[in-house]
Parts: structure tokens; sequence; C-alpha cells
């Protein structure tokens, strides 16, 4: 039988090198490049290995701009057998009530789907809201913080890792399971699946005629979240300073010493 | 093994600046061309200075000037002596300019965007890990285990140049062979660039400093001029670092950054990027025995196809022009049949005949020379303090003679220093 999987992967800036605009407090994105959401590699990854084991399809869909293509290109060379990407102008500058709404609704078109599998989190907003937000609009049990996952009749059986304990859920199908970050090593591209994607650009595109959902409830019409404020945080210049000695309790004493010199307060 | 759908003329390695000048010119002769890149795009794993030679490059893309990415054109020439906060330089201003500079990603995205342009299929993210060969000819490339074959490959895998390390037709590379390069990208207002620097808009300024610049290491600091960035960077020769060095580079970048009198030329300055990079030093010393084999072309970084001047490098017009050669022959050698090593040698002829090997030999002499340490500690120190005794003037003043004879007491004699001079002199 197989399962039938759907990733969802989100294009983000690389945080890694995003500069935050001193006035404004929001990200400089421009100029700076995009990647696939790291987290969601760990989800891809995961649903490969059970398309592996298990049989079945892996879908990953992605609500984004036109740009995005690259990030499910990327995914695609990982071997997924299928991508979508939905994009439509009116999709823009949705949270994630929007979003998860947007998605939810596209997934519901892919039915019948067995399994959701999402990263836990994104590294541009970390509010780790869609896997939970996609799993409540669609009216199936989710869970967070999945190392891994195994198939037996008919029910997902979730391992997730606590800070003394590994707890193992069993959710029936369809359900969602939100991964853990670094769970395991996503796999590198495979030449031939890119080559292909090249060559057959089989990346499906989905607008909002394809979904026809009400503006009210999508991009930033739908969306009721408003950011009140933003304060960057000072940048500290580095000081360049290095204990020369070889004592370690000196080493030690000298470092608190300088932090108490900076503003530390030892309470 | 699996076998890849469709077939291709030629597969190359590398999507920098080698590589996708001859994804495009094969593109253009009706070649079916597929650009295998490591990085995440074409260009990401590029690094240099800062400035190119357009010249070659006008010569393989026809409408370069109109739509390349290019920064400012270099009016100003700028080399500098400098010990402690104090310099010494000489500085060349022109209203003509042969040479821009540019962001190295942007410009290789470009190449790589009109080969595309041209029909070549560029893919990303996937690394190369050997060649495919079939009776000791090469018939194309594997990754991960996937063959993709085709009746040519050039190799533009740069620098470090793993695949024809482990086809045997390099030895490993040596740190003699090699520098490795640190920069520092620095956002700064454009006006506060042209007003600094005493440019006009679009005008650019290349300047190279030797001295106590890098750290007491062999080799030289950089700094060049874009739209709204400066671009400061250094280059230490990688065996001669190896032994001595005290502290990480990009400390030692970043100490001559923070002091005088870069921290005043900077200032406001904001540090946006950063990276390094080997870079060939060696020229036709490290390139491979055979530029070719049977099935195989060797372009860019991994031919070794760098000039280092010391006054200026020239990496990327070689490295694209050396692809455009190699696309050359293989133009030629299709239309006699086969790729057999015969039909591929007029590829050697090419570059003889070409700038790039012509240039590399007549400045062969040069890359021994850069790397004794007088020239990068002692001479400098003399110059300077001659500078000083000449142009700090209380009450008296010396000749320059006198003041050359005081400078090199206990450091050298007036006639090796003569005599250094003018063979640096011949070797330039």
């Amino acid at each position: 039988m197989g399962l039938n999987m759907i990733v969802a992967v989100k294009w983000v800036p690389n945080t890694q090198i995003v500069n935050i605009d001193p006035t404004t407090g929001t990200l400089i994105r421009e100029g700076i490049p995009s990647i696939v959401n790291p987290h969601d590699l760990n989800a891809v990854e995961l649903a490969l290995r059970l398309k592996e084991k298990y049989g079945g399809t892996v879908t990953a869909i992605s609500m984004a701009p036109p740009a995005a293509r690259a990030g499910l290109e990327f995914i695609m060379g990982m071997g997924v057998d299928r991508a979508i990407l939905i994009t439509d102008k009116v999709f823009a500058g949705a949270d994630t009530l929007a979003t998860s709404y947007t998605l939810a609704k596209a997934i519901e078109k892919l039915k019948p789907y067995d399994l959701l599998i999402f990263g836990h989190e994104t590294i541009d907003s970390s509010t780790a809201h869609i896997g939970a937000q996609v799993a409540s609009w669609l009216k199936i049990p989710y869970i967070y913080y999945v190392i891994d996952t195994e198939y037996r009749d008919g029910y997902i059986f979730a391992k997730r890792r606590l800070e003394k304990k590994i707890e193992i859920y069993k959710l029936p199908i369809p359900c969602l399971i939100a991964v853990a970050m670094r769970s395991n090593e996503p796999r590198p591209i495979k030449l031939e699946y890119k080559l292909r994607v090249k060559l057959e650009n089989p990346l499906e595109v989905w607008t909002n005629n394809e979904l026809q959902l009400s503006r009210a409830c999508i991009g930033l019409r739908g969306s009721p979240t408003r950011v009140e404020k933003a304060v960057p945080t000072p940048t500290i210049p580095r000081k360049k300073m290095k204990y020369e000695g070889q004592d370690v309790k000196e080493a030690v004493k000298w470092l608190v010493d300088k932090l108490l010199e900076e503003g530390l307060k030892i309470i | 093994m699996l076998n890849i759908v469709g077939k291709f003329d030629v597969v190359v390695v590398g999507a920098g600046p080698a590589g996708s000048s001859a994804a495009y010119t094969l593109s253009k002769n009706g070649f079916k061309v597929v650009v295998i890149e490591r990085g995440r795009t074409a260009g990401s794993k590029n690094l240099y200075g800062g400035r190119v030679y357009s010249k070659p490059l006008e010569e393989i893309y026809p409408e370069f000037k109109r739509e390349a990415p290019i920064e400012r054109w270099v009016k100003r020439e700028r080399f500098s002596m400098m010990v402690g906060g104090e310099l010494l330089t000489l500085e060349y201003y022109s209203r003509n300019s042969t040479s821009f500079t540019a962001y190295l990603s942007r410009l290789a995205g470009w190449m790589a965007q009109k080969a595309e342009e041209a029909g070549a299929i560029i893919v990303t993210d996937v690394r190369v890990d050997d060649l495919y060969t079939e009776d000791g000819i090469v018939k194309g490339i594997v990754s991960g285990g996937d063959v993709l074959k085709a009746d040519v490959v050039v190799d533009a895998e740069g620098v470090n140049r793993l695949i024809l390390e482990r086809h045997g037709l390099v030895p490993k590379l040596l740190p003699r062979q090699v520098a490795l390069g640190v920069k520092e990208t620095i956002r700064l207002d454009k006006q506060k660039i042209e007003d600094r620097f005493g440019l006009l808009p679009e005008e650019g300024l290349a300047w190279f400093i030797i001295g106590n610049v890098t750290g007491g290491l062999p080799g030289g600091a950089f700094l060049y001029t874009n739209t709204t960035t400066v671009s400061l960077g250094m280059v230490v020769f990688l065996e001669e670092a190896c032994k001595k060095v005290q502290k990480h580079v990009f400390d030692i970048l970043e100490d001559l950054r923070t002091s005088q009198p870069f921290s005043d030329i900077l200032k406001d300055g904001v540090l946006v990027e950063y990276g390094a990079h080997l870079t060939p030093e060696a020229g036709l010393d490290m390139a491979p025995k055979k530029l070719y084999t049977d099935g195989l072309l060797v372009v860019g970084d991994a031919a070794g196809f760098l000039l280092n001047l010391g006054y200026t490098v020239r990496g990327v017009d070689f490295a694209a022009y050396s692809g455009y050669l190699a696309a050359k022959t293989i133009i030629k050698a299709h239309s006699e049949g086969n790729f057999k090593a015969e039909n591929l040698s007029v590829y050697q002829k090419l570059l003889e005949e070409s700038f790039i090997i012509r240039e590399l030999r007549r400045h062969r002499k040069i890359a021994k020379l850069l790397r004794s340490s007088e020239l990068f500690t002692t001479y400098p120190e003399i110059f300077v303090d001659v500078a000083r005794k000449l142009f700090n003037i209380e009450y008296t003043s010396p000749t320059l003679l006198q003041s050359i004879r005081e400078s090199i007491k206990g450091k050298t004699s007036l006639l090796s220093l003569i005599v250094k001079m003018l063979s640096l002199v011949r070797a330039l």
C-alpha cells in the first residue's frame, strides 16, 4: 500500500548572512540569497526514508513567491516524486493563520494522503505554528519534535526525544508530524534527479485560480497578526582579548573580571 | 550505476568563469552542453580580490560591456609600501580604463546565465566525484554513483582540483603553489567612497599594498572600490604562512582594517561579507603536464592560469579565455570527427598563441621574486624611512643618497639593494 506523504517546505532568506535594518528593525532581504528552510530538509529526508521502507509517494509543496522554484527544484533533486509551488500575488503578506489556511486547502486537493511531514519551525520566523495550524484546519492529529517514525497496522508510531526519555506516540492516519531539527542527515542532491528537473520541468504551479480561496482568508487581508515594534539588538564589536597564561583558575578569574568590567552582574 | 536521461556532447565541471565561458561558446555553436556545479548557484563558490580585465571578456561575450554586472571602471591605480601608518605611494590615473571592479559571484552568475540562454543546462548543488573513462578515454563524469556520458569533458573545477588529482593528471597541490586570499567587503556610502578615494561616479580604484600589512607573512594587501562597497583583503603565500603564522589570517586582516590609515578611510563602513579562497600562484609550474588528454580539457584555475604580478592580479580573464579556447578546440575536433588527444592538442597551440601562456611565460620569474621576504619587509622599511627623511623636514633635510645610505644601514648594502631592484625591474 505504502504511504502517501506530503512535505511542506519554506523558502527563507539565509538568516546566517542576513542583516537587520537598524531603523525599521526588519530583516534586510534585498540581495540575500534564499535557501530551503533547513528544518524542512530533515522533513524531506524522513519522508524519503519512509518511502524507501514502506513504499508510497512524496509530494513537496511550498507557498512562496516564484523565486522559490529554485528551492523546490533542490527538493526534487533529493528525490521527491512531485513538487507544487503555490504562488499568487493574492497570497502575499500572509501570517501563519493565512499561510496555514492556504496550505491546508491545497493539501485537501491532494487527497488521499496518509502523512503530512513538516519541519517543526523556520529559521526566519521560528513560530512553529504552521504544522499545528494546518493539522487543525484539516482536523487531523499532529505531534511535534519527531525524530523518527514507523508505520505499522495502519498507524504511525512517532518517536520523539525529550530531555531524559524517548516517547513513542501512536497516531491514526492521516496525521501530521513536525520533525525535530537535525534529527537526520539530509541526503545530497542526486545528479540524475536534478538533471531531470532541468530537462523535464516537472514543477507544478498553482495559483488561486486552482484553489479558489476567499480573499478574506488569505494574504494580508486574511492575516490578523501585526508586528507592534521591532527593536534591534546592538552588535557588540570583537574585543580581541586573549588570556595568554596556562593556569585554568587564573583564566576563569580573568574571564569573570573582564565580564564584570563589561557590566555582567553576579546575583 | 545509473545511466542518465539525455545525451550531451560536452560535460563541463564547474560553473565559474572558465566553465561558463566554455559552455556559452559551445552552446552558441549548437553543442548540447551540461554544466555541473557544486555550489548553490553558479558563481557561489567563486571568490577573488575584486578586479577583472575587460578585453578578453569582450571578445567572448559581444554584449559584455553593455550587460555585465560591472561596478566601477578602474581609473586610479595605486601601489603603496606601508610601515606602521606611513605610506609611500605611487599612483597612476587615467581617464581610460581596461579593467573594472565587480562581484565575482554576480559576474560568474551572469556568465552562467548567458550560457543558459544560449542553451546550456546548468545543474547546481551537485558534486562531480570522478571522470568516467572507457579504455582510458574520458567519456563522461561520475557523480554519486550516476554516470553522465558525453563526448568530451571540460574540467573547470577550480584551484582545488581533486578530480585531476584523483586521476593522476596532477600531483597533490603543494603549499608553495598556492596562496591564501582573505577578503572583507565593507559597505560604505557611494558618495563617501568617491570623496575619500578621489573618484568620479563610476570610477574605481585598485590599490596594492606591501609592507607590514600581512603580519610579517610574505604577501600583500589589496583594496578595490565597488559602487557602494569596498573590498579589503590580503593574499599570503601559503608555504611561508604555514611556517610563520602566529594568529588567524582573518585577525591579521581585521588588524589592518582597524589600524591607520584604513580605520579612517573606511570610517562608518559596515562589514557585510567576508570570505577566503586559495589562489594558484605557480602559473605554468603547476599546470598539468598536459592540458588535454583523450576526451578531456583543463581550463581556468585548475590549469593554474593565474598571474600575480605583485602590482596586479589577472585570473578571471585568463580563466574565461581558456574556457573560450577549450570551446574552440572542441568545435574544431568535432568537425574532425573525434575527441582523442591528438585532435584536442590544438588547445595547447591556441593557448600558446594567446596572451595566456605568453603572459605566464613572460612573467615566469616574478613568482619566485614575489615571495622573497626582503621585498615584503626590508625594502618597504627602507623606502618608507627614506621618504620620511626626505619629506618630514623640520630645519634641515638630507640629500636623497644620504638618506638612502642612512636607511639601509644594518639592513643591506647599497649594491645589493640596486641589484635586487634591477632584478625585480627585469622580471616585471
